[in-house]
């Protein structure tokens, strides 16, 4: 008769499944007095902690050393970004990529050197059409001013005032073939490498 | 005293080259690729062709071949490029001059190479000139005002335009016509300020009162004294 009691006493406690498992044997264990009154789990009925004075020490200790690691790193001066234009890479020193040089005939380098010197003369004209053609809009325009100023004072003023509205200027300069009016340009995937350094 | 604009459309397509810009052009590209270093591209195709002289050669052994070529299908640089040349024939640019008649001044599509200039045709005394818009100079407005209201006053043009900065660039004075000419008043002085088209829409402008022209042919259009002044701040490449 008790062992039956005590059986399905076992079982209802083991359906109230509680998270601490000690619950599972009550007559087995000596903590446990009675299945009835509350169930206090081990920790709460111990003795209060005793707070060791080490331990904020220790803590502190713990962070001076931290940060004093975090200074010296921090004295370090930061690593200069490499400037990847300056640095030849790898490829360029390698011989197998070296051309054969070919010959010139004589015909040729005299034609290479007289058509260099023609075209150094030929820019120095465009340069200086370029140059006379700015003086003389240069002087057009101060010859205006000049006028403008004997017409009225104000309007001379508001005309040497700096315009603000003009900056940030854009224009799509010109290239070899004009656009295609509503041309629908195909989607393309591309994988971006470039290294991004941070200090 | 009125205040114009000179309105300049720049050039959309580059300009052709001279004859000696094209020569120079060749020795160029022939200097640099002598003094060059052989590419990824060009190291592969030579190491192709390698392969290819080994393989019709008698006494082949394909053992002696790498490993990643030994009886493979290979896409070999050639075919690749074969492939690169047949899509860029796929792709149909815009011709560079346009269908647009050269004579016809009314359209903005005209030479694409070239900065272009608008003129107006206008009344002036008993005569009909051509001009760059302008318009008279009314009280409490600075001059580039009158400018923009210049542009903006033209009928049937949508022109969006930036004017580049607040002062003038030219100025020509001239006498009105004698039955013209009131008291105080002996002429007008016109000051001319630029201006950049910026985008509009392709609507043909009326044939006989607008006009796109190139620098070179300002002289048909405009009287020599106006011309001499206006030629001398309208830069053209």
């Amino acid at each position: 008769m008790a062992g039956i009691v005590c059986h399905t006493v076992s079982r209802i406690l083991s359906s109230q499944a509680s998270c601490s498992s000690s619950v599972v044997a009550v007559r087995h264990s000596h903590w446990f007095t009675s299945v009835l009154s509350l169930k206090t789990s081990m920790p709460l009925r111990a003795e209060p902690k005793k707070k060791k004075k080490v331990d904020p020490r220790r803590e502190i200790m713990m962070k001076e050393r931290l940060k004093k690691k975090l200074k010296r790193l921090e004295r370090v001066p930061p690593e200069l970004i490499p400037i990847e234009d300056f640095i030849t890479p790898a490829k360029c020193f390698d011989e197998t990529r070296i051309r054969d040089a070919p010959k010139l005939s004589f015909e040729e380098s005299e034609r290479r050197a007289l058509l260099l010197k023609e075209w150094s003369r030929y820019k120095y004209a465009q340069h200086q059409t370029e140059m006379d053609t700015i003086n003389e809009a240069l002087e057009a325009q101060r010859q205006a001013l000049d006028e403008l100023k004997l017409e009225s004072e104000e309007l001379y003023k508001a005309a040497v005032s700096p315009d603000t509205d003009i900056f940030p200027f854009q224009h799509e300069g010109p290239s070899y073939t004009p656009p295609i009016t509503n041309y629908e340009a195909p989607e393309g995937k591309y994988n971006d490498i470039t290294r991004v350094y941070t200090q | 005293m009125h205040g114009a604009v000179c309105l300049q459309r720049l050039p959309v397509v580059s300009q052709d080259r001279s004859p000696i810009e094209e020569e120079f052009m060749e020795l160029m590209h022939q200097m640099e690729l002598e003094r060059s270093l052989l590419s990824d591209h060009e190291l592969r195709l030579l190491e192709d062709a390698a392969r290819m002289s080994r393989k019709q050669e008698e006494d082949y052994d394909s053992d002696e071949e790498e490993e990643d070529y030994r009886d493979k299908e290979i896409v070999t640089a050639q075919d690749l490029e074969d492939t690169w040349e047949q899509k860029l024939k796929q792709f149909q640019p815009a011709l560079r001059s346009q269908v647009v008649d050269k004579k016809d001044v009314s359209s903005s599509e005209r030479c694409l190479a070239d900065s272009l200039i608008l003129l107006v045709k206008k009344d002036v005394g008993s005569q009909k000139l051509w001009l760059l818009p302008q318009i008279q100079w009314q009280m409490g407005e600075t001059l580039r005002q009158t400018a923009e209201r210049a542009l903006a006053s033209l009928p049937g043009a949508d022109l969006k335009a930036t004017f580049l900065g607040n002062a003038p660039c030219g100025f020509y004075k001239y006498k009105y016509p004698k039955d013209i000419q009131k008291e105080g008043s002996v002429g007008a002085k016109v000051f001319f300020f630029k201006a950049l088209l910026s985008s509009h829409k392709h609507l043909p402008l009326e044939k006989n009162s607008f006009a796109w022209v190139k620098k070179d042919e300002l002289q048909d259009f405009l009287k020599p004294e106006y011309l001499k002044q206006v030629r001398r701040f309208i830069m053209a490449p």
